[in-house]
């Protein structure tokens, strides 16, 4: 599913984002991807999207390997995965609905398709009465739903969320959290990068910690600070 | 692409210039500028251009016959006039019309040609050639005739006739060229302006996995549809315009005028003139997007 083979990052202004990181990441997994702010982890998200070009190594991602991809392939890997963002990432001009039918759309689904699965996704994430509402009317709970409706509504086999909790506060969080925990038992691999600490204690899951663009643990069910 | 998928992007094009009207008026008020003053440089043009080709029509060499020449030389000289294969057309004009001429021209001060009959005149031919550039090597055939006393024609005009046509065809295309390079500029700037304020849509976009082209074609749409619109509105305009003209001066005292023969009817040309403003109108729009959004794609 995911495979980072001695990928490096270096930035130009000298600054080592990853070194040398190596995981592989399976089928219907759930894995926390954690550490301090600096850490690397985004760099890590980023360079699994093709948003950065790693310097080094080798990432393969949904039998795409990453690293030798053309441009114009790009939103073909990004689609053969679903993306949640700490800023939800919304267009704002488009209701709820057309948020995440939009991603139906790029894909060319039939309209017949859209109107089938768009309300299911919202009914999964409990948003079917807010559909018709623009972005700036929700709460960030609720954007957070909405990006994950759109993030599933192709059912990916791989979900990826970039610090999906980071800004809302800590009941949203969690509720945010059981979301994706069911979404990965519909069979869903789900990628969590994080660096809070309660949201990764209460579930028990797979955990990979970086420091300084070093991964010096890949612990399964793990809490936040190594307590083994 | 699919037709559903056309059917959003066209819904798409269209909602942006509804809900950046202020911005796609800018556009359109621009695309009409640069389509009027394009066709009118295009009437004008082409009415020259048709002017011009009367005017070649008009007789463009005059053979008088020496005052006492007699009927055998007349007809010699008509029978040469006849069998070269340059000339298009001619008339005689006998010493009676001549003189009957005379009079109109004198009008009030007639009474000088009391006492003086119609043989005073002399016969005249006037010649009309094919092609007007061929007159002095026609003069010169003619003028080996016995009985011939003078030969007028006016080279001069007919060569300024030939260069102002090439003239007027040359500038035409260069100002048109230019006209066409700075609509497209206006609007490709417009139309950035519009891409910049929605590029972090565009990057949303891209973060979802939508293709290059998926985003351009609302863009391109829009421009696409501004062209459009415009060029309506342009045709609307310079036909109202032209038709004003048109019938002020062609029933007015020009249509009298020996060179001036009036303007073409909107009717003849009206057609292509639309058409030619629909193309550039949409070429202009549909670039204007595409080079507008050239820096925005790369996320």
């Amino acid at each position: 599913m995911i495979e980072f083979k001695n990928v490096s990052k270096h930035y130009e202004n000298g600054t080592i984002a990853l070194r040398d990181a190596t995981f592989k990441v399976e089928k219907g997994e759930f894995v926390f991807i954690i550490g301090p702010s600096g850490s690397g982890k985004s760099t890590l998200v980023k360079a699994m999207m093709k948003e950065e070009n790693a310097t080094n190594g080798d990432i393969y991602v949904n039998d795409y390997k990453v690293t030798d991809l053309d441009r114009r392939q790009i939103p073909y890997l990004r689609r053969s995965f679903g993306v949640v963002f700490q800023d939800f990432r919304l267009l704002p001009n488009k209701t709820v609905y057309d948020n995440v039918a939009f991603a139906m759309q790029i894909v060319e689904a039939m309209p017949k398709e859209i109107r089938r699965q768009v309300p299911m996704a919202l009914a999964l994430v409990d948003l079917s009465k807010k559909a018709k509402a623009y972005p700036h009317q929700l709460s960030g709970g609720e954007q957070q739903r909405v990006a994950m409706a759109r993030a599933i509504v192709n059912s990916p086999c791989l979900l990826i969320a970039d610090e999906p909790t980071g800004n809302l506060d800590p009941d949203t969080s969690l509720e945010i959290m059981k979301l994706l925990d069911e979404i990965n038992q519909r069979g869903t691999t789900v990628v969590v990068a994080t660096h809070e600490k309660h949201i990764v204690d209460s579930m028990k899951k797979r955990v990979i910690e970086l420091e300084k663009g070093v991964i010096i643990r890949d612990q399964k069910k793990g809490f936040y600070k190594n307590e083994a | 692409m699919k037709l559903s998928t056309f059917r959003l992007m066209l819904k798409e094009g269209i909602i942006n210039i509804y809900k950046n009207k202020l911005m796609s008026l800018a556009s359109m008020t621009m695309v009409i500028a640069s389509l009027i003053i394009l066709g009118l440089f295009l009437l004008f043009a082409l009415n020259l251009i048709v002017n011009i080709e009367e005017i070649k029509k008009q007789p463009e060499v005059t053979i008088y016959c020496d005052h006492e020449l007699d009927e055998e030389g007349i007809l010699n000289i008509e029978r040469a006039i006849k069998e070269d294969e340059r000339v298009r057309e001619y008339t005689v004009k006998t010493k009676q019309e001549a003189f009957e001429f005379m009079k109109d021209i004198l009008e009030e001060n007639k009474d000088v040609l009391e006492g003086y009959s119609e043989e005073i005149m002399m016969v005249s031919f006037e010649v009309s050639l094919y092609n007007p550039e061929n007159s002095p090597a026609f003069v010169e055939t003619m003028e080996s005739i016995e009985g011939i006393w003078r030969i007028k024609y006016s080279q001069e005009v007919v060569e300024f006739i030939t260069r102002l046509v090439y003239w007027v065809n040359l500038i035409s295309i260069f100002i048109v060229a230019i006209l066409l390079v700075i609509s497209v500029f206006i609007i490709s700037n417009t139309i950035k302006l519009t891409v910049f304020a929605r590029r972090k849509e565009v990057g949303i976009m891209k973060y979802v996995g939508a293709t290059d082209w998926f985003i351009r074609w609302p863009f391109i749409i829009e421009g696409i549809v501004i062209g459009i619109l415009g060029s309506i509105i342009s045709y609307i305009l310079t036909s109202y315009g032209y038709n004003v003209l048109e019938s002020a001066v062609n029933s007015g005292e020009f249509k009298s005028s020996l060179i001036f023969t009036g303007m073409v009817k909107l009717d003849i040309i009206g057609s292509q003139l639309f058409i030619i403003y629909a193309i550039i109108g949409t070429i202009m729009g549909a670039v204007g997007s595409i080079v507008s959004l050239r820096k925005h794609l790369k996320v």
